[in-house]
């Protein structure tokens, strides 16, 4: 059973405080747990650090890891930048695509998995490279993408 | 601070130590163009139209925020600083919805004004503005992105005058846009529609939800009878905002609208004065009652409620501090419900026909007119209101020659002011009015500062405080304030507010009356007034406030003439039924 | 793979040897060493480490912070990733000796979202400091007390800008500041606050263990000691290796086994764009900036791909905060795409765009937009051919 937006929000401000400078921590908790950042806890979060919901929202938008609109259980995101590039991510991207039948921002009906490409992660020796959710997966081929993708719950 | 020695396009000058390079350019008569820069507002640097060349740097420095070194050598105009202003221009103007003709700003705006002077006629950056976007339900304040240059001073505003915070930068990079929370209308989050966005605004972004075509339609309708109120700051402000310097010109402004084709042209100077009775009575009343009745449910410290901005502030972000809150109606819809009771008993019309245009300084009276309350006359109180700059286009629109105009008179009935209605355009003046009135009521005494002038209320201070103490002889009824000594605040600005509201709802301040407007500067820095704004040009509107003060006959609320008669005629007596029935509302919480 | 040594040697110096050795010494001989040892920044921009401690240790003000800068970001650098995963509780060492050394009781890793599986690594190896009194409260039995926290990015490569990250951190939308005031002075909640890079602190032990004497010689002139280099792309063996100062880019790739070379990439997107003919540069902060990030482009690669992968890149990340980043990089990937696609055919036509990108470098706000119009001006000018010879100025 998933709790609701504002008990997140309540134990982040337990764990992290109240001060601004607990801001992004109190998102990345909401984001991690909902996959996304719903209306009711961007209002929590904004009368527990004192500011206006704008103020969350002008925040929030600012970061790529997160988003307003639900999204997969899975979150997929893949590598764009050039080393993962060269090693062949186009191809992955594609096979993603077809594995999934959604492209790129998109999440399946099913609300299994959202599918992104990103800036680099850091993973460029080992490219073409993604992570699905926190865990990184590297030396991808087409074939071990779709793998990984048709496994998620 | 010591004076240190910088050399600014090769003459040495000496210079404050500490003050910015832009603050230093400026003393030595050498101009810098700027953008995201503005007098009210903290420094952002974001816009980089202010960038010069120090020797020595690498890159070019940002000189709102640079401040100078000693022996800085700073070149204002080198071959770099120019590329660097028209690159910065062409990518602004790339980026722009370039239809000045149909823009608000045409002609008043920063962006237009900058590439002009830079001489921009050729962009090779192939132009890709945002797409146009109007905020269609919005009362007050309208909004177009595309002409947006992501200057932020909308949002500094709403956030360090206004303590609001409803619009902010959201997305990042080329997708980066001023919204709101969750990108929602601005009817649908807290924004107060004070406007005060649109005054600072560079170019034609922000502006006020236009009225001019229903007013114009209105005025051609031969079945109608168009009444217009003139708010107190509109007189000092209407020819600034056509080009003249700014000057008190309540004659001509008459005179524009009647030259308009308006019915009756009267003054909302009547209802700023029959505020003051109805307001200083209920203060009266409340004192009387907390202090001699021990009736809890007498509130103090007792607020105005002039200010729409203000208001729809505290029902957002004090909604339990609505109590506090006069329950007078502002002059505004004070005039509307009187439009279409008194005065179309007055002029032998039928109300239905009567259409009420307000002229105001302000956009949140457009909000106002819109409350579903604001029908006690049995008719939508208010029907249009102008802003002073939509008075001032279609003045300009009619082709009246305002310079040459020779001055008239306000029609009868409810055109008499005072100097205390007067001032209600200036921070602290509606205070003053009150007690220059209060006063007099319980002692039966004028109050004794020199010309009537209660200067401990004027001035700029974003808040301000004052007390006054009564004699120990009062008029009859009113010997339970013996003695007393009254304390008041004032506050514009809704940061200072806020700053207010918070120790009124701590516990922390006595005081038993508060005035509050939304607007920094009170009306006359209101939301509708003429673009641009800054702490000088406020002051020259408060002096022109105060000179028409002084000027005029009756400068106290009572003595005027034609509010005598109305309650002779009409009202009967201050806080009475039909007083309650028109002149007097209610507020209520919201999200 | 994985050649990486740090300052050359495998094995590594004892956990707590550099801390134990500082605490020996007074905040100020700590300063004076790394500043004697010459160290740059190891986060791209290169300042002198020292002496942003010497500032930091000599502002006013109380609560000063020691900030580790987490948030690799550039394209084609892992480096950071791969010293976490490795070196964790040198790291952490390396903050603690800097918090003696400023003044600090208090730090912050602000690691990028992208990381998070380096999340328990950081969080061990602090727990085993702690139970060894190498952090936390009275180290190694004195009065000294310093600890770290672990605090989130979201996404967003302009937050490796000291002050966004500074931003960030306060709960803020990353864009920069505005500077002056510089962090050291006020910086995290308006505290004095160093920022400094993960392999940055990594050198710190090996600093103080052996002496700045020693940093200074494994470099040249004044860019001194090794520097990290996370290789990728058209190389046989991609992965991190440690230079001296001063090593050309020819002797890395010939480690990293680089064939049929077209360019390099040093220093990621935001680095320089260098041609074959250019291999005996020398990374150094007198020729060749040392950027973590190498990536080898051989002759088969598109350069105007390239190009136009890296404006992508920036186009997405920049803040959008100031004119020339947020308007600049998107007028230049539209025109890398119209000299991909042949609409611009001459030279004369790209004169302005030139102008563009040299009036970015000088009045972008931060770092971000004063580099990202490198790629641009190398690319256009080493790789494309128009009418009129090669596409520069």
């Amino acid at each position: 059973m998933s709790r609701k937006p504002v008990e997140i929000v309540a134990s982040a401000v337990e764990n992290h405080g109240s001060g601004r400078e607990a801001v992004m921590e109190m998102l990345t908790d909401v984001n991690r747990e909902l996959g996304y950042i719903p209306e009711e806890a961007i209002r929590a979060i904004a009368a527990a650090v004192g500011v206006s919901n704008a103020e969350i929202y002008s925040v929030l938008s600012f970061y790529s890891f997160f988003s307003t609109e639900p999204r997969g259980r899975n979150i997929v995101r893949l590598c764009k930048t050039i080393s993962c590039e060269m090693n062949g991510s186009r191809d992955i991207l594609a096979a993603l695509e077809s594995e999934l039948g959604i492209k790129a921002g998109e999440t399946t009906p099913d609300r299994r998995v959202t599918l992104e490409t990103t800036s680099c992660i850091g993973l460029c020796d080992e490219g073409p490279a993604m992570l699905v959710n926190d865990t990184p997966h590297t030396r991808l081929t087409p074939e071990e993408a779709r793998r990984i993708v048709a496994g998620l719950e | 601070m010591p004076n240190i020695s910088v050399t600014i396009n090769g003459v040495t000058r000496s210079v404050r130590e500490g003050v910015t390079i832009l603050e230093a350019c400026e003393t030595a008569g050498v101009e810098i163009p700027t953008l995201c820069y503005h007098p009210d507002l903290s420094l952002a640097g974001n816009c980089r139209m202010c960038l010069v060349e120090v020797e020595g740097w690498r890159t070019l420095a940002i000189s709102c925020v640079t401040p100078v070194t000693p022996n800085m050598k700073i070149r204002t105009h080198s071959k770099k600083v120019r590329h660097a202003r028209r690159t910065v221009l062409k990518l602004l103007l790339a980026a722009h919805n370039v239809n000045c003709p149909e823009c608000e700003r045409n002609k008043n705006c920063e962006l237009q004004e900058l590439a002009e002077k830079h001489n921009i006629t050729i962009n090779e950056f192939q132009t890709s503005p945002k797409p146009v976007s109007f905020e269609e339900a919005s009362p007050g304040v309208m909004r177009d992105n595309s002409r947006c240059i992501l200057c932020t001073r909308c949002v500094r505003t709403c956030e360090e005058l206004q303590s609001v915070a409803v619009i902010k930068p959201v997305g990042r990079s080329k997708e980066v846009r001023i919204s709101t929370f969750l990108d929602r209308g601005l009817n649908e989050v807290p924004c107060t529609q004070c406007g005060q966005c649109i005054n600072r605004c560079p170019t034609g972004a922000l502006f006020e939800t236009s009225e001019i075509r229903q007013v114009w339609e209105a005025i051609e309708d031969p079945e109608k009878f168009v009444v217009f109120q003139t708010a107190p700051a509109v007189r000092v402000g209407i020819a600034e905002a056509l080009g003249f310097p700014t000057d008190r010109s309540t004659g001509k402004m008459v005179a524009a609208i009647r030259g308009l084709g308006v019915d009756r042209v009267l003054d909302t100077d009547f209802t700023a004065d029959l505020t003051i009775i109805e307001e200083g009575y209920e203060l009266i009343d409340r004192l009387k009652r907390a202090l001699v009745d021990g009736d809890p449910e007498s509130v103090l410290p007792m607020t105005t409620s002039c200010s729409p901005g203000w208001i729809k502030f505290i029902e957002h972000k004090y909604p339990d501090l609505l109590p506090n809150v006069s329950s007078c109606k502002s002059p505004q819809q004070m005039f509307g419900a009187l439009a279409k009771t008194y005065l179309a008993g007055k002029e032998s019309v039928d109300p239905s026909k009567v259409i009420c245009v307000s002229v105001m300084p302000c956009t949140a009276k457009k909000f106002e007119k819109e409350r579903p309350e604001m029908r006690d006359s049995g008719f939508k109180d208010v029907d249009f209101v102008l802003t002073t700059r939509e008075l001032a286009s279609m003045i300009q629109e009619a082709g009246i020659d305002f310079a040459n105009l020779r001055d008239e008179k306000y029609d009868k009935w409810m055109g008499d002011s005072t100097g205390a209605a007067v001032i209600f355009g200036a921070t602290g003046g509606v205070m003053e009015a009150a007690l220059r009135t209060a006063y007099e009521v319980v002692t039966g005494q004028e109050i004794p500062f020199n010309g009537l002038n209660i200067t401990p209320v004027r001035g700029m201070e974003g808040i301000r405080e004052a007390s006054v103490t009564m004699p120990e002889k009062m008029a009859r009824g009113y010997e339970f304030l013996a003695g007393a000594t009254l304390k008041v605040a004032v506050a514009h600005g809704l940061v200072n507010a806020d700053k207010l509201m918070d120790k009124v709802r701590a516990g922390e301040v006595d005081y038993h009356f508060i005035e509050i407007m939304a607007c920094p500067g009170g009306c006359l820095g209101g939301g509708g007034q003429p673009i641009p704004t800054s702490p000088e040009i406020r002051q020259k509107r408060a002096d022109a406030i105060y000179a028409e003060d002084a000027a005029l006959h009756f400068r106290k609320s009572h003595a005027n003439p034609e509010v005598q008669l109305l309650y002779a005629e009409f009202l009967h007596e201050p806080l009475g039924h039909r007083s309650h029935e028109l002149l007097h509302t209610h507020y209520r919480a919201r999200d | 793979m994985s050649e990486m040594k740090v300052l050359t040697a495998d094995q590594q110096p004892e956990t707590g040897a550099a801390l134990k050795r500082a605490l020996e010494m007074t905040a100020a001989d700590v300063v004076f060493e790394v500043r004697e040892s010459g160290m740059r920044g190891r986060g791209g921009a290169g300042f002198p480490v020292g002496i942003k401690w010497n500032l930091a240790g000599a502002a006013s003000g109380t609560d000063k912070m020691v900030i580790c800068n987490a948030d690799e970001g550039e394209p084609g650098t892992f480096k950071d990733r791969l010293l976490i995963e490795k070196y964790a509780k040198q790291l952490l060492e390396g903050m603690t000796i800097a918090g003696y050394a400023i003044g600090s009781s208090r730090g912050i890793i602000y690691l990028r979202a992208e990381y998070t599986y380096l999340i328990p690594a950081i969080t061990e190896a602090r727990r085993e400091l702690i139970d060894r009194k190498l952090m936390g409260s009275y180290i190694l039995g004195g009065s000294f007390n310093f600890d770290v926290e672990v605090r989130p990015g979201a996404g967003a490569y302009v937050c490796g800008e000291e002050t966004s990250l500074i931003e960030s951190l306060e709960g803020k939308r990353g864009e920069p500041r505005n500077k002056p005031p510089f962090p050291v002075n006020s910086g995290y909640l308006c505290r004095p606050t160093i920022v400094n890079n993960v392999e940055t602190f990594v050198n710190v032990p090996h600093i103080i263990l052996n002496g700045s004497d020693w940093y200074r010689e494994l470099g040249i002139g004044d860019t001194t000691g090794t520097k990290l280099f996370s290789v990728s792309g058209d190389v046989e063996r991609s992965g991190v290796y440690e230079m001296q100062m001063g090593s050309t880019i020819g002797e890395l790739l010939e480690l990293a086994g680089a064939k049929d070379v077209q360019a390099v990439q040093v220093g990621g997107a935001s680095g320089a764009t260098i041609a074959a003919d250019e291999l005996d540069r020398r990374l150094s902060f007198e020729d060749l900036p040392p950027g973590g990030s190498v990536i080898v482009f051989n002759r088969s690669r598109n350069m105007m791909n390239v190009l136009e992968n890296f404006l992508e890149f920036f186009v997405h990340e920049s803040c959008g905060q100031c004119t020339p980043c947020r308007e600049g990089n998107v007028r230049l990937l539209d025109t890398a795409r119209a000299i991909r696609d042949g609409r611009i055919t001459s030279r004369e036509e790209l004169k302005d765009f030139f102008m563009l990108a040299e009036i970015m470098k000088l009045g972008s706000k931060c770092g971000l937009g004063q580099t990202s119009p490198n790629c641009f001006v190398d690319i256009v000018t080493k790789f494309v051919e128009l009418p009129g010879g090669k596409g520069g100025m």
